[in-house]
């Protein structure tokens, strides 16, 4: 092929693999709200996980079968391996909130490793973000609720049982590593997984084409990074379910601190 | 909740460990933060790493006293 013999060098795709333009454009207040490509990827997430739980409990069954049957698994897994296990059985009632985080964050990594769609949701910062201050604002709600404003307030910032002396220097601390600390680590080591998977893979695919189309000795290399890259898409999708379970756990911690101050 | 029932911690204490590196980060930034503050306004430069010794050293308190007797 003539296209061979006048190709450029490799260009490594880069941070450009996350920008999106918008298909539809829309402007409130000096707002983008333009539609782009994440955005109907959002929409699909949602409308994914809105229909998978529908349909698998639209007509239950006592002896589930088929869809109902795994999603009951999910639910069911949620259940005792982080609702339980982290808050105990007063921790039921955030089963819902806990569970659609689970399949929501799933689904929105998972969208790394499929064909077709090839971009992991929440590798875009505001996904994480939002999903963050979701829990933020659920676990400060519910201290509150519990133990009342004063003295979720006090347990949080004065830690029981440390010489009055050294509050001056743990408080500005436990503010920080509550309020600020936590919600932002929890985007971050969402956001920042799948940024590299999807840098990764993006990498690899590109690299792999690359020496498999060059009709010389990268072309043998290009057989070895293809076995790579196809592992690494294994590896990916663990990395999604991972990260899901991972965003969900310490959601639960949090909840669980503020349910119970510490003795 | 029943407390005496509690099983052992599930996760390998992966949220311990995550718990541990939430204090040592909130320390030094809290307190380099506020000894970046006083460099500022006082026109020194030490404070802040006085500060974030000094909020290292908070965080390593706290996190011994939390997680120390096991």
């Amino acid at each position: 092929m003539t296209v061979l013999a006048q190709r450029e060098g490799f260009h490594a795709p880069g941070i450009e693999g996350f920008e999106w333009s918008n298909i539809v454009d829309l402007h409130l207040f000096g707002i983008d709200l333009g539609i782009n490509r994440v955005v109907l990827q959002m929409f699909l997430v949602v409308l994914v996980t809105w229909l998978l739980f529908f349909l698998a409990f639209r007509t239950p069954k006592l002896v589930p079968a088929g869809l109902q049957n795994v999603m009951e698994s999910v639910v069911d897994f949620i259940r005792n391996q982080i609702v339980l296990e982290n808050i105990g059985p007063d921790g039921l009632r955030f089963l819902p909130y806990l569970t659609t985080l689970f399949v929501f964050i799933f689904f929105g990594n998972l969208g790394g490793v499929l064909p077709l769609i090839s971009f992991p949701l929440n590798s875009r910062m505001a996904m994480p973000t939002v999903m963050a201050i979701c829990s933020l604002l659920l676990f400060i709600s519910v201290g509150i609720s519990r133990q009342g404003f004063f003295h979720y307030f006090r347990n949080t910032l004065f830690p029981p049982g440390v010489p009055w002396l050294i509050y001056p220097l743990l408080t500005p601390i436990e503010l920080i590593s509550t309020f600020v600390v936590r919600p932002v680590t929890l985007a971050i080591r969402l956001l920042a997984n799948m940024i590299a998977g999807h840098l990764i893979l993006s990498v690899f695919f590109v690299a792999t084409g690359y020496m498999l189309t060059s009709a010389n000795i990268s072309t043998l290399f290009g057989v070895g990074a293809l076995v790579f890259a196809v592992a690494l898409v294994a590896f990916e999708l663990f990395v999604a379910g991972l990260q899901a379970y991972v965003f969900t756990i310490l959601s639960a911690v949090y909840i669980a601190g503020a349910l119970e101050p510490e003795h | 909740m029943s407390p005496p029932e509690q099983p052992h911690k599930p996760g390998g204490g992966s949220d311990i460990v995550w718990s541990i590196i939430g204090t040592l980060v909130a320390g030094v930034l809290a307190w380099g933060g506020i000894g970046w503050l006083l460099d500022r306004w006082l026109g020194t430069e030490y404070l802040v790493a006085v500060g974030i010794l000094l909020g290292a050293a908070g965080a390593f308190y706290l996190i011994i006293r939390r997680y120390g007797s096991g």
